[in-house]
């Protein structure tokens, strides 16, 4: 039987105590746990980020990257093998803003896999910069007068391009955490949980405090995740009560499955043959 | 002025301004992320401005796009962002656009130690993007220094219309040190080369007795095509094989016919040396240490300390007194400039060289070992 603890990595964490990323790795790790796979059968990327160090605190196939190219790696390395459960692992500056591109293709895409972008509103790494879902307004060391552009909706960007499962987490509500994660690994397809998290050191107004008294879970809700524009709707509230749990969730065929070649199997699994090269060469 | 406690990376900021910048697009990375911070909040009081860009592939084009405008541009970034500017350096080079990027040299290849110096971009900021163009690379290895290479920056981008590379390591970027930094009054400011004649005359490529064309803003008057295709001297892709061959020999011989004052570079104590230690960037000052303490043991050493890199300043090794047999090159890198230092030398020098690349300094004792160790034969 899998349990968290075989997930459990012996790397020191240099996360700042109190960093939101604590939340997000242990409901992580119990997902995993309690759809009882094994950690080689999971691949975690992530890109360059305080979120994208997660894989080094992991015991499974981890990848760190490079800065917002999580997803064209990950979405290769599903062509290749699509038996692996890939995570991916990034940020709101990673995914957003230097990845931004990638994101959105990966959404059209529809590849197999599930993407958890800490977002602290904040560049942590290095240091208190703007990130891409910074609010209008937030004061950072290089925008002294204050953010001057409207952040970026990640759930309402996926939304716009189709994504089939669209989420929203918090790092303070593990447990309810862990069950986004698990049904997202279940979902066939791309699936986007966009987690709040705090930022102890270089986000001072969106605090754990401040989520805590916001956050409401959509499943005691009367909610449907099936509407399409009802989940619009949800993508954009936010103020005083900001919605958390699955805002979005419509079954569709993942890329891989539309992908002919991949229906015998993982391309990793094949063995080389030059036998239909012969074929081909003939032809020429 | 009186004397300030500066870092490397501040100066550079400084210097910047000093120079006439006023636009700069970054994102942030460390170790240069200081110059991008003090440019923020310094650009808008001198009529500039600062942007965040999505990515350094964004940057890169920022700052193309604000020199094309008519700013003075500059980014600053270190080896994983450099090396995502390379396409549009090359389109800088081709479309002779003056810009300046700074790269603070961390320890590589890819992620690397961000926080831990190193000297491994040289051949990168060479040959990093791809096609023949001429490049200007400049390497201070002190914080004063820092800001004079980077006003010589910005002059040289403007002067010969292309993008000029400041490559420091993370030592001298992080760096602070005692420094007076000069009256802005007496601060030589170069200005792109404009167009003054009727603008239905103007040429925006056309070859020049410098080899430089003038170059026109876009919004004042004159407009023209700019592309990263090569271009006829009305700035229209082309592929006749005389157009192509003449703009590609053009743009090489706008910076040979400035070698002289292009080629930057220090002696220390050469003139009876019987060897020389070749040095730059912050090993260049464990290398002058060297120097002193092997004078004090009798030996006759001196310094060739180079603040170009490229194009390589092949007329300083040339001239080395007579009677120099040896020579040292320390790098914190595999030997990227000792090869070319080999390839000057001709054989008339003992070349050796002093490599370390775990994100240490090379102290002054390892480059004297270096010297005094016997070659195996």
């Amino acid at each position: 039987m899998v349990t968290a603890a075989d997930f459990e990595s012996k790397t020191e964490i240099k996360w700042c105590p109190g960093c939101g990323n604590f939340g997000i790795l242990a409901a992580m790790k119990d997902a995993l746990a309690k759809l009882g796979l094994s950690p080689e059968k999971v691949l975690v990327i992530s890109g360059i980020g305080q979120a994208a160090k997660t894989p080094e605190f992991m015991q499974c196939n981890m990848f760190h990257a490079l800065h917002g190219r999580a997803l064209p790696l990950a979405t290769a390395a599903k062509i290749a093998n699509h038996n692996l459960k890939i995570l991916v692992n990034t940020g709101d500056g990673d995914c957003y803003g230097e990845g931004g591109n990638h994101f959105m293709h990966a959404v059209r895409r529809n590849i197999d896999l599930t993407v958890l972008a800490h977002n602290n509103m904040v560049y942590g790494l290095t240091k208190g910069q703007a990130s891409p879902t910074s609010e209008r307004g937030t004061i950072t060391r290089v925008h002294q007068h204050g953010v001057i552009m409207e952040p970026f909706n990640p759930l309402a960007v996926a939304l716009s391009l189709k994504a089939g499962f669209v989420a929203r987490g918090f790092s303070g509500r593990m447990e309810h955490l862990s069950s986004i994660i698990q049904q997202a690994l279940q979902y066939n397809g791309f699936s986007l949980i966009d987690v709040l998290q705090p930022c102890v050191s270089f986000n001072h107004v969106n605090t754990h405090r401040w989520y805590s008294e916001r956050v409401y879970e959509l499943e005691k809700e009367n909610y449907s995740p099936a509407d399409y524009m009802q989940a619009m709707v949800k993508a954009q509230e936010w103020g005083n009560r900001i919605p958390i749990g699955i805002v979005y969730k419509q079954d569709k065929p993942s890329f891989t499955d539309q992908v002919f070649a991949l229906k015998d199997g993982p391309l990793v699994d094949r063995t080389y043959s030059p036998e239909p090269l012969r074929e081909l060469l003939k032809e020429l | 002025m009186e004397a300030k406690l500066l870092m490397g990376n501040e100066a550079c900021a400084e210097g910047a301004l000093a120079a006439g910048v006023r636009f700069y697009g970054g994102y942030p990375i460390t170790p240069s992320n200081e110059i991008g911070e003090i440019l923020s909040s310094r650009l808008p009081a001198v009529g500039g401005r600062f942007i965040q860009m999505e990515d350094e592939i964004g940057s890169m084009a920022a700052i193309i796009g604000a020199s094309i405008a008519g700013l003075k541009s500059m980014t600053a970034t270190s080896g994983p962002g450099f090396s995502l500017m390379q396409e549009n350096l090359g389109f800088a080079a081709i479309a002779e656009v003056p810009c300046v990027v700074v790269n603070v040299m961390r320890a590589g290849p890819s992620t690397g130690m961000p926080t831990l110096p190193a000297q491994g971009d040289v051949m990168q900021a060479r040959w990093g993007t791809h096609g023949d163009h001429p490049s200007i690379v400049l390497c201070p290895s002190s914080v004063r220094e820092v800001f004079d290479l980077t006003v010589t920056a910005v002059n040289f981008s403007e002067k010969y219309r292309m993008p000029v590379i400041l490559l420091m390591d993370e030592v001298i970027g992080h760096l602070r040190e005692k420094v007076t930094l000069p009256q802005p009054e007496s601060i030589q400011v170069v200005e792109r080369p404009r167009p003054d004649c009727p603008p239905e005359w103007y040429k925006p490529f056309e070859d020049t007795k410098t080899g430089v064309p003038s170059m026109a803003a876009f919004g004042d008057g004159y407009r023209y095509h700019i592309t990263g295709l090569t271009h006829d001297s009305m700035g229209f892709p082309t592929t006749k094989k005389d157009e192509v061959e003449s703009l590609i020999q053009r743009l090489f011989r706008k910076i040979r016919q400035g070698f002289e004052e292009i080629m930057l570079y220090e002696t220390f104590l050469m003139e009876d040396a019987t060897a020389a230690i070749v040095a730059y960037g912050c090993t260049a000052r464990s290398a002058k240490s060297a120097v002193l303490m092997l004078r004090k043991e009798g030996m006759k050493v001196g310094l060739l300390k180079l603040s170009t890199l490229w194009p390589f300043p092949r007329v300083a090794v040339e001239s080395l007194p007579e009677q120099v047999q040896e020579l040292v090159v320390p790098e914190m890198n595999m030997g990227q400039l000792y090869r070319e230092v080999v390839r000057v030398g001709h054989g008339r020098f003992r070349v050796k060289k002093v490599s370390r690349i775990d994100g240490e300094l090379i102290t002054p004792q390892e480059i004297i070992y270096g010297l005094k160790r016997r070659e195996r034969k």
